[in-house]
Order: structure tokens, then sequence, then C-alpha cells
């Protein structure tokens, strides 16, 4: 039975067609993928059928009714329930006070808690069980954020369930047990619409994709017909042709030594880290999510000021304990949040770009800005960011574009050492290419080193020279050579073998 | 054990603290402390602060922050005072309708700034503040103005000679004071559970996350408004029930006393975080500081300063207090 039948759909902002003709159906009882680039309608799309956009033309048809939703809210109460890409949990509500906020079961006027607490503990075992839903959402780490998200999205009873990037900040186990849920929704009849950038996923989990590409759909695939076929998906996806490989570095790193850490404590977070890293390297932290890696990159970052350590870069003593000390040395760090660390989101590109250099020691007392402004529009060009000004806020930018901001701001420093926390994150496979095409490059050419923790295992393999598999803030084994691999990082990171 | 130990980490445990420290102070001090006249005395001073802290503090868990909550009280007394004639006994309950009115319409006025023309609740309210102390001066340029005898039951049964019997056994049992806080934290329960105190948190907590669970955000920061305004018109009563007229000028300076009551209190100036009642607490230590000062014949000059830097120590020392034994939970591993 088909659930949801949209077609022609349009949608401009401020002149910019973010959709141009968007076509998508969904039947009950099966899971529709949506892929695409970044910025390429699929998420507006997910969000005028979920009621948050309205469109400028064409019709969405739910349940043979045509709709046309004012907000979130109708939406959910007419079986649309969408969990949104950003979480959107109250941080100072209990997990059960949230996955009932706005749907309150009541006696009267007042709140029936025993009712939602039963409600909400249901739910939870299904999805992740163990969780206690008496934690504040505050508490809880992404993964279960997302997991509680999700809970929010399913207590609606919907007939139609939008997850627009569900795993991006899950685990693999996590990612496993939100697709068991995602069947056994499927199997009570929900039509569900599932968007993510990892591949593998939609291969494993949905029956049918539907591809984007500037704004519009120029691809449909019933995995059931057409077979799983990655290379198709791809191609769909960018429009050539190619397989997907990121450049790897040609010239193996040399023996000298850019940066030497000996017994990085930092309170419970991390333990006795000791780790050289050679000029031109490219050294990979892996492990389990949460194990360290990001307090790891923080604090060579000198984020944080109770840092106990010896550090050395070329040679030098560096004292971590001030992000000053370390951008001196050229040691930069791209977060991993944008949102949060990494950019200011309501100033321009030009503000967010030229930032970090308005903290160096030696500035000229008037900011040049004709110059910055020139090395700015030079960034922008190399690393084919979509903006079409400096004035820009970034906010206005694609997720992928505004990661790219974040390494490009440190382009007209000398970098040393460049300490990535998960850059590809939630960023497509065209501009994750990009990204690791010119990281590739700065290795290779300027003999940067880099240390890079991605949540993605397949990023790690794919570019590193050398891996720390992590657990429980100690650097647990170093892979190199053969054992550069998916399956032996992951059963070190687990401690199997 | 466990559960003991849970209950010293939170923040509320060190204000009780703060308080128990500061009621043993005041004791020795003021040796009759305790006696029922001096309590209710004590009580009595306390009151319009600990009604303006309870009302501030269901407005900054929503997110806000209302500076006009003195101008308010100041133009709820003139409201009162200008409606009644000291002749009409009658007078008393159209006065009662009239400020409840005018406390309503504060609170709308005030909530649809915040909430739906979303400006900044600083600015929204400071703006007001002005209109409402206009408003007062023009009912009553200076302090005075008439008040039936009966208002004096809200602020001491005893003081009015003509009050039935049974009124009078439940007046020397609960002090009028009392009773009106205690009619505060009832309004306070009730509301919070409800929809709406639950949805008071929530939008307080993050506005957008609210909005997208379908909570009309702009409503909920309104009715916080008129929550408070109804302490603020229970605070009014109690004034003129005290002094038998109204002041314009009277309101201002306790607005701040009471925002920093709800900080001492525990309340998260960012929105979301803390417990109504917990501003009632911090109302008590602020205003048990100042009478810890009197008492302790520091020199007039002084007063202003030392209290001050007790307030700053007291909310230093629950913070810090919370860090503390946060962290040697964590290294317990009890709390992760």
């Amino acid at each position: 039975m088909k659930v949801l039948e949209a077609s022609g759909i349009r949608k401009c902002f401020g002149g910019v067609v973010a959709l141009a003709n968007g076509n998508i159906s969904c039947q009950a009882g099966r899971i529709t993928g949506l892929l695409g680039a970044n910025g390429s309608g699929k998420s507006t799309l997910s969000k005028i059928i979920a009621g948050v956009y309205r469109a400028d033309a064409g019709e969405i048809r739910f349940l043979d009714r045509l709709v046309q939703f004012r907000n979130p809210n109708e939406a959910r109460r007419n079986g649309i329930a969408m969990v949104f890409q950003n979480l959107s949990l109250v941080p100072d509500l209990r997990v059960w006070q949230n996955i009932v906020l706005g749907a309150e079961a009541g006696r009267g006027p007042f709140l029936d808690d025993r009712q939602a607490r039963r409600v909400s503990q249901e739910i939870v075992d299904q999805l992740l069980p163990g969780l206690d839903i008496q934690r504040l959402a505050c508490e809880l780490n992404p993964g279960e954020m997302q997991i509680v998200e999700i809970a929010k999205a399913i207590s609606a009873n919907p007939k139609l369930l939008i997850l627009d990037e569900p795993t991006a900040a899950l685990e693999k186990a996590e990612v496993k047990s939100l697709f068991r849920c995602m069947r056994m929704l499927a199997e009570r009849g929900v039509a569900i619409n599932f968007t993510s950038h990892r591949l593998w996923e939609v291969l494993e989990i949905c029956d049918e994709v539907t591809i984007f590409r500037n704004g519009e759909n120029v691809g449909n695939i019933d995995f059931a017909v057409d077979g799983r076929d990655p290379e198709k998906i791809v191609s769909y996806i960018t429009g050539v042709s190619q397989k997907a490989p990121v450049a790897r570095v040609s010239r193996p790193p040399s023996d000298e030594v850019a940066l030497k850490v000996e017994d990085l404590c930092y309170r419970d977070a991390l333990k006795n880290v000791s780790f050289e890293l050679r000029k031109g390297e490219i050294l990979g932290i892996g492990g389990l999510a949460g194990q360290g890696q990001h307090e790891l990159l923080l604090a060579l970052a000198g984020c944080y000021p109770g840092v106990d350590c010896l550090a050395e870069a070329d040679g030098k003593r560096v004292r971590l304990t001030r992000p000053a000390n370390a951008i001196r040395n050229s040691i930069l760090l791209v977060p991993g949040d944008r949102e949060l660390e990494g950019l200011f989101m309501k100033h321009s590109v030009f503000n967010n770009m030229i930032f970090p250099k308005l903290g160096l020691a030696h500035q000229p007392f008037f900011t040049p800005r004709r110059k910055y402004r020139a090395e700015c529009e030079a960034a922008i060009k190399l690393l084919s960011i979509k903006a079409h000004s400096l004035d820009m806020p970034v906010r206005a930018l694609s997720g992928g574009n505004q990661q790219k901001i974040v390494v490009g701001r440190w382009l007209s420093f000398d970098a040393k050492v460049l300490l990535l926390a998960d850059p590809a994150k939630g960023v497509d496979v065209g501009a994750k290419r990009d990204l690791y095409r010119y990281i590739a490059d700065q290795v290779r050419e300027k003999r940067v080193s880099v240390i890079l923790y991605a949540s993605d295992i397949e990023e790690l393999v794919e570019c590193c020279d050398r891996i720390l598999v992590m657990y429980e803030g100690q650097v647990i084994a170093t892979l190199e050579g053969a054992d550069l691999n998916e399956e032996t990082i992951i059963s070190t990171s687990m401690k199997v073998g | 054990m466990g559960t003991l130990r849970k209950y010293l980490a939170k923040p509320e445990f060190s204000i009780l603290l703060i308080l128990a420290a500061m009621l043993v102070l005041a004791a020795v001090l003021q040796r009759n402390f305790f006696e029922a006249k001096a309590l209710n005395r004590t009580l009595n001073a306390f009151t319009p602060l600990i009604l303006l802290a309870m009302g501030q503090s269901v407005v900054i868990i929503s997110g806000g922050l209302d500076l006009s909550a003195g101008t308010a009280l100041s133009l709820l007394t003139c409201v009162l005072t200008s409606v009644m004639h000291k002749a009409d006994p009658v007078s008393g309950g159209y006065a009662i309708a009239a400020a409840f009115a005018v406390a309503i319409f504060i609170g709308v006025v005030n909530g649809i700034g915040m909430g739906y023309l979303r400006i900044p609740s600083v600015i929204a309210t400071f703006a007001t503040s002005f209109i409402w102390l206009g408003a007062a001066l023009f009912l009553r340029p200076t302090p005075g103005g008439e008040s039936v005898a009966w208002f004096k039951l809200f602020y001491d049964v005893k003081v009015y000679a003509n009050a039935p019997p049974a009124l009078k056994t439940f007046g020397s049992a609960v002090p009028s004071a009392l009773a009106l806080v205690l009619l505060g934290c009832l309004f306070w329960f009730v509301l919070s559970r409800t929809r709406t105190g639950r949805y008071i948190y929530a939008v307080g907590s993050n506005n957008t996350s609210a909005y997208e669970s379908g909570i009309n955000t702009g409503l909920i920061q309104l009715k916080a408004c008129v929550v408070n305004s109804m302490f603020i018109f229970l605070a009014a009563l109690y004034f003129v029930g005290q002094n038998q007229s109204g002041d314009a000028r009277m309101g201002d300076p306790l607005t701040l006393r009471a925002i920093a009551a709800a900080v001492v209190g525990g309340i998260a100036l960012s929105g979301g975080r803390g417990s109504v009642y917990f501003a009632l607490i911090g109302a008590l230590i602020l205003s048990l500081v100042n009478k810890i000062i009197f008492f302790a014949n520091i020199p007039y000059a002084y007063q202003t300063l030392v209290s001050g830097v007790i307030v700053i120590l007291a909310i230093a020392s629950s913070q810090g207090y919370t860090l503390y034994s946060r962290k040697s939970m964590t290294r317990r591993g009890r709390l992760v």
C-alpha cells in the first residue's frame, strides 16, 4: 500500500533553488533510502513532507489524501514523525519526559506520569535495553540521545517515519540495534524513510533507494529487482561512473619526529598515552566510540589546562596547557562538532576564516582586510567551497561546505601537525573525497603530519599510515602495515584476541 | 548508602546546608530568634521577597528574566489603594478584582513581549518596568492612599479587631504571611503537575527542541509571566495589608534582590533548571544575611558590602560543593 506519494516538489530559499523537482513514494512496511550529496535536496524534501517547510510547488499525497502540513506537530498528529538531523532533546528533562514531550498522557488537567514512564520504558526496552529512563537527557552520550530521539518519534505511532541521518552519531553496535528496530517497525506496516551518507547502511537496511542530485531525484533502485550494487549507486550520486577511493599518500613518512608525546594523562579520560608522530605521517586513532579519542585530540590542542604530559614538537618542549601554545607551535585542531566547537554559525564566512589568526601573537594593530580577503578567496577556490560570497553567514552553507571552512581557515597557517576530529562526519561522499584529497596533498607537499580520528573505520584504513587503537583512555595497540584492515581494528578495539 | 550519597551530591543539599548555617548563626546572634513572636516578625519581613523570588524563578526557568517585577508590585499597591475607600468595606473587594485584572494584564504584556514579539526578556521587561512605574506614579505621585481596615488580614489577623473568631484561631496558628507563602507553594505544586508546568521547564531548557516537539513556546512563556504576576499580586496584597497605603517607589529595589534570591536558591539563569521551592529558600538565605548583619552590630556603612560578599560566598560554595561531590562520586564510579 502506498503511504506517501510526493511529486514535483519545488522549494527555493531566497532565490537559491534547494529542490527543483522532488518525487518520492513510500510503501507501508518498506524502508526507502534517500541518498545524495550534501545540498542535493534530500533533506529539504524530508522536511517538506514532515511539515517543517512549505513547498513552493508540487503535491503531497498521504494515505490518498492531499496534504500540506503547517508544522511538524500537525504532521505528527496525522501520522508522519520525523527524527531530525540535529538532536532536538530538551537537555534538562529526563529521558521519559523527553519521549512523551508534547504528547503527554493526562488525567484531566494533570499529567499521568506513571503511564508516561510505562510507555517510555516499553519503547526504550525495544531499542536500547538497559538505558535508564530516569536519566537527564544532557547526561546521555550522542548515541543514546539519538536512540531516545527515535523512541520519541516512535511513541506517536507514526504511519510514516522519516529518519534524517540518524546513524551519524552512532557506533556500529548501536546502528545494528537501530536497524533491528527499524525492521520490526517495518514488519508492523510502518513506512520508513531513511537518509544516510554511509553506503553500507543503506545497502544493508533499505528495500529500495531513491537518489538525489542537484535538487532532483535521478534514480530509483529497487534492491529486490536490480540487486545491491554500490557502484551503480555511487555513479548516480556523483553523476560520474567512478570508484571513490581516497588518494593515498605515495611518499612514505620520513624518520624525523614532528611531535613526541610521553605519558599524557588527563583526569580519568586519558591514561599514559605515549606516541611519536613522524613528519609526513597520517596517524589514525581508532577504537570504539568514546574511549578517549576525542579527549586526546583536544588535549593535544591545549584545550585542557589540567593535562599532564611531556610533549616535544620538532625537538622543542611544548606546554599543552593553552590552545594558543599549540597554535604557536603549529599544532592545529579541526574540531569534530562544527556547530558547537568549530564555527560561529551566525557570522560570515570571512570572519570565521580569519578568526584563528586574530589570536596570534604578532598581529598588526589594524586587521589587513584586503590581504586576508584575498587569502580566503584563494582557500575557497582551492577547497571548492560553494559559497556565493565571503560575507554570507556560515549557517547558510550546507554541512559539507561548513566542514571545509573549518579546515580551510588553517590554510594560511604553516601547519606542522593537523589534528582532525572526525572531519567527514555528516559530509557527503564527494565532499569527503575533496577533503581527504586536500589533506593528502598537504601531507605530500608540505610534509604536514596528521592525527586523524574518524568514527568510520573505513576512512581510517584508507588514509592512515599507522593506527593507534584506544580503549578506556589507553593506547592498547599500534597497527601498521598488513594489520591495517577493518577486521583487525575492530577485533583489537573490542579486545578480542 | 548509595542513594544517600546521591542526595548529598545534589546542589539542593548544599543550599539547605547554607540555610541551616544561617539559621544557627541568626539564633546565636538573636537570642529569642526561635520564639514564636520573633519568628513571626522575621517571616513578616521576608514575605514580599519570598513571593517575588518564587514568581521570578518561574520566569527564569522558562528562559526569561523579569526586570519589571518590582515596579509591577508598586503599581499593584497603587491600584489597590486608589480603588479602596476607607469608609466602604466592600470597596476592598473591588480593589482586589481590579488589581487581579491589572496583574493579569502585566503578565500578558510581558509575556507577549518575550514569547511572541521575541524581544529579549531583559530588554522587554526593562522597558515595561518604566511603564508600570509611570502608571504607578500617575495613580499615586506620593506614597499614601486609602485602605479598608480588613485588608490588615493579609498582614496579621491579630491586628484586625473585627475578625471573625474562626479566622482568629486560624490566624494565630498560621500567620498571614505564612499563609500567603503556602498559597504560593500550593499554586506551583498544582501547576507543576500539569502540562504547563512541564513545558515551562522544556521551553527554558531548549526553546527550539520544545517547539519542534509541538509545544506552543510563546504561549508557555506568556503563561510563565502570568504565573509570576500572580505571585507579585500576592505580594501586593501583603504590602497593602502591612502599610495600609500604596507607594510607587517601594518595589523597584526588590527586583534584583528577587533575582539574586532565585540564583542563591539554585535556579540557573540559563533556564530550565532549578526548583521554585528552592527560590523560597534562596530568599530566606538572602533575608537572613541582612538580619545577621544587623544583629552582628556591623557598622551601617559596611552592611551592604558585607551582604554582597556573603551572597557571592553562598553561590560559590554551593557550586563548589556540587563540583567537589560530583568529582568524588565519579572517582568512585557511581556517577558517570
